[in-house]
């Protein structure tokens, strides 16, 4: 079978899928989104993209329209909850200090906006809306796929990219594997003339306090809003169906009594008080079952403390397209080695995202000023996450990096 | 599957990882002292996993402080079935 014959499926039109079929397309592979959604409307407000991810939409030339969108942060900055100084931070912007240790840059963008990019340069008729999977059936020689509305495919290769609550998933490994945190959020975008109290609005910054956490960083052309996620260690079971809940008006900033007034100003100013429960995937021992394989949330959902969701998605996308094209008659060990390249590095972030949740939550005493000194590490302790480089990661596996395939197709 | 077996196949993957010769790992010596910290230990899970096919859950090996805690863990799980893990149907 030549590469272009390979008819790839990809569930789920969020950031991954769309990612993947980018990636496929980059080393002239074809493919097909299946999104249940009956429009592209990513959720989840703002994303922050890194480095890690940004080099490879960076190869593919979308960077500048991107930019157009986003707010580079100027500094990274963890303040303490209630009086609010400044515990440690890190440039971004200033002094273009995050390109010059990471070689690409760090965007804070609303998620429709990157999703617009990216549909637009994979190509809208290339993305099926209205098709929720409803089965799998594999056959000897490929794999057929059964649509809620009634829509039959027929694949050489499904991706699920369908997220946390994956339907590829489960067939993949027979569970349901998704695992509350005891942790839940509220969001919301602000416009930043809403925000009188906020030191360095343009700033991304984490206010750290007991059993909660306030994150925040500027999205927009111009840093005009702020995008803010409020985590809270509660409930500490889930029981709903459904991920979010209404809550009462006065629920998300009752749950932030006596933080600074920054704080409970953003909290306030936000229209919609909804809480989200925070959910990730158990560690999985296989990503892959014949012609099916998993990739971002669906196969390593992980908790959004590091900012990593997305990136690791992306990542995970061009990976599996250069393998992929380097050997699409033998997905066996196509699937094995994107597991044994991917996996020990998502494994890695999964954990300590979790753990980061704990050290956010800290009382005032001597555990946080522990933490208080971790943070201040940024780059020596974290900086892994921010300079992982697919390409190279491919290259020492010894896949051809992007370029040389290019070139040689 | 016996316990020598278990740490031949532990310190292979210790080994390899800490940069140093399997036949200088034993049961007794520290992850620490081999320079293996918390991220570099999720290499050393995860390569353990693939090697034994069995799921080191995330709250038992954060506990592990030496290379036969991994050990004692691991022939525990070869000889009782994984707990808590998903294996998927292949």
């Amino acid at each position: 079978m030549s590469d272009s014959d390979l008819r790839v499926a990809i569930i789920g039109g969020g950031i991954g899928g769309l990612s993947l079929g980018l990636a496929l397309r980059e080393r002239g592979l074809r493919a097909d989104v299946f999104e249940q959604a009956p429009e592209l409307a990513e959720i989840g407000a703002a994303i922050a993209l890194s480095a890690n991810a940004l080099r490879e939409y960076a190869r593919l030339g979308l960077v500048d329209e991107l930019a157009a969108a986003s707010t580079v942060p100027t500094e990274l900055i963890y303040r303490h909850w209630r009086d609010g100084h400044r515990i440690a931070a890190e440039p971004v912007a200033k002094d273009n200090a995050y390109v010059e240790r990471f070689g690409a840059p760090y965007f804070g963008i609303h998620r429709a906006d990157l999703q617009k990019t990216l549909s637009t340069a994979f190509g809208v008729e290339n993305v099926h809306l209205g098709c929720r999977l409803v089965n799998l059936v594999q056959q000897s020689d490929s794999v057929v796929l059964e649509f809620a509305n009634g829509r039959v495919e027929h694949a050489d290769v499904v991706v699920g990219a369908d997220g946390v609550r994956s339907t590829v998933r489960r067939w993949v490994t027979g569970a349901d594997d998704m695992v509350y945190s005891g942790t839940s959020a509220f969001r919301g975008i602000v416009p930043v003339a809403n925000l009188p109290s906020l030191p360095d609005p343009q700033a991304i910054q984490f206010w750290m306090g007991p059993d909660a956490h306030l994150l925040h960083y500027a999205i927009g052309g111009h840093g005009e809003a702020v995008n803010f996620f409020a985590v809270v260690n509660t409930p500490r079971i889930w029981l709903p169906e459904a991920s979010v809940v209404d809550v009462a008006d006065e629920v998300p900033v009752a749950s932030f009594r006596g933080w600074h007034p920054a704080v409970t100003e953003m909290i306030k100013a936000a229209s919609s008080p909804i809480r989200w429960a925070l959910f990730g995937v158990r560690p999985l021992l296989h990503w892959y079952r014949g012609r099916v394989v998993i990739l971002g949330d669906a196969a390593h959902g992980m908790l959004p403390h590091h900012g990593q969701g997305a990136n690791t998605s992306i990542e995970d996308a061009f990976a599996l397209a250069a393998l992929l094209t380097e050997k699409p008659d033998d997905l066996e060990s196509t699937f094995a080695q994107f597991q044994v390249l991917r996996r020990a590095r998502t494994r890695k972030i999964q954990r300590s995202s979790w753990v980061t949740s704990g050290l956010f939550h800290l009382p005032d005493g001597p555990a946080a000023e522990a933490r208080n000194e971790k943070v201040a590490r940024f780059v020596q302790d974290f900086g892994w996450i921010h300079e992982y480089d697919v390409q190279r990661a491919l290259h020492s596996a010894g896949v051809a990096p992007a370029a040389a395939a290019q070139a040689r197709a | 599957m016996t316990q020598d077996e278990v740490l031949a196949g532990v310190a292979e993957v210790v080994g390899r990882i800490a940069k140093v010769d399997p036949v200088n790992v034993g049961a007794e010596q520290s992850f620490a002292d081999l320079g293996i910290d918390s991220v570099t230990m999720v290499d050393v899970v995860v390569a353990a996993e693939d090697r034994f096919g069995v799921m080191l859950l995330d709250d038992d090996w954060s506990q592990f402080t030496n290379v036969g805690d991994a050990v004692g863990y691991i022939q525990q799980l070869a000889a009782t079935g994984p707990t808590g893990a998903t294996q998927p149907a292949r």
